[in-house]
């Protein structure tokens, strides 16, 4: 066991760090999607064309075919550097072109990977349903075969990003009578396509960045199926595997740096003489600490084994409630200030009502204690 | 960078484990035999930490956190912090002080006990002889003394953080012993004619158990790194380590006992020993806040 870096990879960090310090945006993002499309789009070509978008993406597909480590180091740089979110590329480049990799056709593969890197076509994620979340097996969105295309009709709900995307993973039941898992298939959809409305939800943030997309005879190719007709399960879990996984590496240096923000905020305002908020903000220092151990620990497994165990989840798990605390204890530091608070401000009560998707979205916290409890300690499964 | 054990690591870690659970299981832990120390000494385990051993902190932190899920006798932590400082192959009892009254654990046949005052370790000589009673962790027999010898600080700062990553490894390993036990319950526990563990408010307890195990070991493992890297940072690593297996092995050890229903609370029942240790290491080598938000992580 160690915790350094060697010299190639000390060299590497050196790299990203030069890089970013010299091309990171000074202007904020836009807090809109369809505002901030313009935003993401020219960062991430940026990013491209400088060599730094899919780090470990194969080299064929536009990526630099480099290890996971320095995927690690590039990601950390990343966030100290306060690079912006990368937003509207989320999907693509975080669990749709890893599901394609995986997946995907050499056709598929050849057409969309690039174009996801260069920022080109923004992906985005058609999974929810109004009566199908949680309950992921529970999907009613068809798609009857008829001659070399599927015909597509009905509803998804909460799709990020949906009404600036050019491209959806899209998961619907193409086998009539199919229950559960079976009979359904992940297909990729061309968001222009005729047939499909989109309506903008607004969240309790202000934001305008999901969506209810309806499907009204939308004819997709056959050949958009990615893995095979009616494998759309398995293909889906590679993408929700993705999509639970990488993000959090970056979470865990931004939560560094907002907890030492919170500790001088505390001392400035004197609140750090209450010993609760002082023993709850030493606590909140340690677990930052852990998560980082917890991430390095996690890739090292990667790394030794191949592949990352159900450990995944408890470190998803373990960042969504983490950070909302985080946000918890800014809004509290702020004293009744928070009340001034208006849609379109970027502060901390935004990031703290923003926060709350973090244990709702890509698998409630409730779903992932069930995983941990069945797929770590061997409980019985209760669905 | 890599934290995970190594092969030779990996191997000395099931050693342990195997040798602890069949000779110092943790359900014998308020009845230890008389021959126990001599079984420890006779494996190494009390001399491992001694100077020419080059045993690294990564190692022993594995080592300690098996240790410390069978609930091994607590005065191996002082035994193996005063081998690696002073050197020598005594027993050390572990002292806590409190005002004017000093508790010293597991004191039989031993010449001094070492404890932390301020931030500093020391050793306090021991009258000659000690009468031993049992308190709230039945596995650690102490006696009380006047503390009116001024303890011998060591002249080496990291002996104080060397106690404290050991007691941080016992932490770990009784927040393990503190799941496995639950976990195993709510497998075979039937009520309302299906396995406990199959409800969702008795897996979610389980569940969480497990996320603390995760945390509190993943940061031991950086913290004995940081140590052994010798590095500005590694006190803080350290004390966040120790916070988080002091934490970890308390909330899982009252977990334990709700997990286990009526039978949790039985004096009979094993679940309550992990939830005293828990009480006790938490007050060796504690984490003074100030290290939390003071230091440099
Ligand atoms: C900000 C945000 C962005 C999102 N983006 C996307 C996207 O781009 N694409 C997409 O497909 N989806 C997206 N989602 C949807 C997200 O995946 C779902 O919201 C989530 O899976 C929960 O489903 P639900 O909203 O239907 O809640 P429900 O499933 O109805 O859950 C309601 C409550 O019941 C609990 N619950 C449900 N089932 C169980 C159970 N078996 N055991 C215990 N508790 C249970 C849940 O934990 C929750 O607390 C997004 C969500 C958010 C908040």
């Amino acid at each position: 066991m160690e915790i350094g870096f060697n010299a190639e990879e000390t060299r590497f960090r050196e790299e990203c760090r030069e890089w970013l310090h010299a091309n990171v945006p000074e202007e904020k993002r836009p807090l809109h999607a369809a505002d901030a499309l313009e935003f993401d789009k020219a960062w991430q070509r940026r990013l491209f064309d400088a060599g730094w978008a899919g780090i470990n993406w194969p080299v064929e597909y536009g990526g630099r075919g480099l290890s996971i480590v320095q995927q690690v180091i590039w990601l950390e740089e990343y966030a100290q550097a306060d690079a912006p979110w990368i937003g509207a590329n989320f999907v693509g480049v975080n669990h749709g072109g890893p599901t394609l990799i995986m997946n995907a056709s050499e056709e598929q593969k050849a057409y969309h990977l690039p174009r996801i890197l260069k920022g080109d076509a923004i992906w985005c994620q058609g999974f929810s349903e109004p009566g199908a979340g949680s309950d992921l097996a529970g999907i009613n969105t068809r798609g009857r075969i008829e001659g070399d295309a599927l015909v597509v009709n009905g509803s998804k709900i909460w799709t990020s990003f949906a009404h600036v995307a050019d491209w959806q993973e899209l998961v619907l039941r193409t086998e009539e009578g199919s229950l559960r898992h079976k009979g359904l298939s992940w297909v990729i959809c061309d968001m222009h396509a005729p047939g499909i409305s989109i309506s903008p939800i607004r969240k309790m943030s202000g934001q305008v960045e999901f969506a209810q997309v309806f499907y009204d005879d939308v004819r997709i190719p056959l050949e958009n199926v990615v893995g095979g007709l009616g494998n759309g399960w398995r293909v889906a879990m590679s993408t929700l595997s993705f999509e639970r996984g990488t993000g959090f590496i970056a979470d865990q240096v931004k939560q560094s740096q907002e907890i030492d923000e919170l500790i001088s905020t505390a001392r400035a305002n004197g609140k750090i003489r209450d010993d609760r908020i002082a023993g709850e903000l030493g606590q909140m220092r340690a677990e930052v600490a852990a998560l980082r151990a917890m991430t390095y620990r996690n890739i090292s497994t990667v790394i030794r084994t191949g592949q990352p165990g159900p450990e995944s989840s408890v470190i998803r798990l373990f960042t969504s409630e983490l950070g909302q605390r985080l946000e918890r204890m800014g809004v509290l530091l702020m004293g009744s200030a928070a009340l001034d608070f208006r849609y379109g401000d970027d502060n901390i009560v935004h990031d703290y009502l923003r926060g709350f998707a973090a244990t709702i979205a890509g698998g409630t916290a409730q779903i992932q204690r069930d995983i941990i409890a069945e797929r770590l300690l061997g409980l019985p499964k209760s669905r | 960078m890599d934290l995970t054990p190594n092969s030779d690591q990996s191997a000395l870690q099931t050693a342990t484990a195997d040798w602890c659970r069949d000779n110092m299981p943790l359900d014998g832990a308020r009845n230890r035999p008389e021959h126990l120390w001599r079984d420890l000494a006779d494996m190494g385990w009390t001399g491992m930490t001694a100077p020419g051993m080059g045993l690294d902190h990564a190692t022993e932190a594995l080592v300690f956190a098996e240790l410390g899920r069978e609930l091994a006798p607590v005065g191996l932590l002082s035994t193996a912090v005063a081998a690696r400082w002073i050197g020598g192959d005594a027993r050390v009892a572990l002292a806590i002080p409190h005002e004017k009254l000093t508790r010293v654990f597991d004191p039989q046949d031993c010449a001094s006990a070492l404890s932390i005052w301020g931030n500093c370790a020391g050793l306090l000589m021991l009258p000659a002889s000690l009468d031993t009673e049992t308190g709230l962790d039945l596995s650690a027999p102490y006696a009380t003394i006047a503390l009116e010898l001024v303890p011998n600080p060591l002249d080496d700062p990291r002996a104080a953080l060397h106690l404290q990553l050991l007691a941080a490894a016992y932490g770990v390993g009784v927040a393990d012993a503190a799941r496995d036990m639950a976990a195993d319950y709510a497998k075979i526990r039937e009520q309302f004619d299906r396995p406990i563990g199959w409800f969702q408010s008795l897996k979610h307890i389980c569940a969480d158990m497990a996320v603390r195990c995760e945390v509190a070991r993943s940061q031991l493992y950086y913290a004995a790194c940081a140590l052994d890297a010798g590095g500005d940072d590694a006190a803080f690593h350290v004390a966040a380590a120790k916070r988080l297996a002091d934490s970890s092995a308390l909330d899982n050890g009252r977990a334990n006992i709700q997990v286990h229903g009526g039978i949790g609370m039985t004096d009979e029942a094993v679940p309550h020993l992990c939830l005293k240790r828990a009480h006790l290491l938490s007050f060796i080598a504690p984490v003074d806040t100030k290290d939390l938000l003071e230091s440099a992580a």
